[in-house]
């Protein structure tokens, strides 16, 4: 991981399209402004893991049929 | 065109109903082409990758368990599955059926998104709290010992 210090509208440039601002700096709480192309999905980590390990168990999916039970209400 | 599939064999298909991912689905990085088959019901339908043969998804409709869900999209999502109106998409949220039927669940935070007409389709990241990664359609337990509910009676022979 490369790390890099940064004070308050300081900014990092990612390649020549990207960029991560530090917009505000408060004791445990950073807010980042990011400008990225719109083919770059910009997302906070946690959800972005949570999405893909919920995608790789929807991928080992097992019987369709159970589902049709269980929507019939 | 031939495709071979673990779960439905070899199935013949047009080449012109292959979707194409504009972004992949998370952790799903190499598999961009899909195509669509019927499921049991008309809101469930298979997504068969035509890169893997093993590889599929389940989607259902929301709608069906969520009348009101709805789908914010960024214009720059828009034009990238190169549509000006949500309403041109097809929404559907991925089915997890895990070994613990009472567990079958659906993510409505990261939508499938799906142009019809030009075959251009995504996951979506929604900014909603509300609505789960994952969503039970099963009841929760009530109680140790209480009758289960009619509706998944089934599932549990």
């Amino acid at each position: 991981m490369l790390v890099l210090t940064r004070k308050e509208d300081e900014s990092i440039m990612i390649g020549d399209d990207i960029e991560v601002k530090v917009l505000d700096l408060k004791e445990s709480q950073v807010k980042l402004g990011i400008v990225a192309p719109k083919s770059v999905a910009v997302h906070r980590r946690e959800v972005y893991l949570a999405i893909q390990s919920e995608n790789t168990q929807a991928a080992a999916a097992a019987q369709i049929d159970a589902l049709t039970d269980l929507i019939q209400r | 065109m031939q495709l071979e599939t673990v779960r439905f064999g070899t199935l013949e298909v047009a080449p012109d109903a292959i979707i194409t991912f504009t972004q992949p689905i998370l952790g799903f990085q190499e598999y961009r082409r899909f195509v669509q088959l019927p499921g049991p019901s008309d809101y469930l339908r298979w997504l068969q990758s035509t890169e893997s043969s093993e590889l599929a998804f389940i989607m259902m409709v929301p709608t069906v368990l969520v009348p009101d869900y709805h789908v914010d999209v960024r214009p720059a999502e828009l034009s990238e599955l190169a549509v000006s109106s949500i309403e041109e998409l097809e929404v559907y949220t991925l089915v997890v059926v895990p070994e613990d039927k009472s567990k079958v669940r659906t993510n409505l935070r990261a939508p499938i998104l799906i142009n019809p007409r030009l075959r251009l389709a995504k996951q979506a990241l929604l900014d909603r709290s509300d609505y789960p990664i994952q969503f039970f359609l099963a009841p929760p337990h009530q109680g140790q010992g209480q009758a289960r509910e009619a509706s998944h009676a089934g599932l549990n022979p």
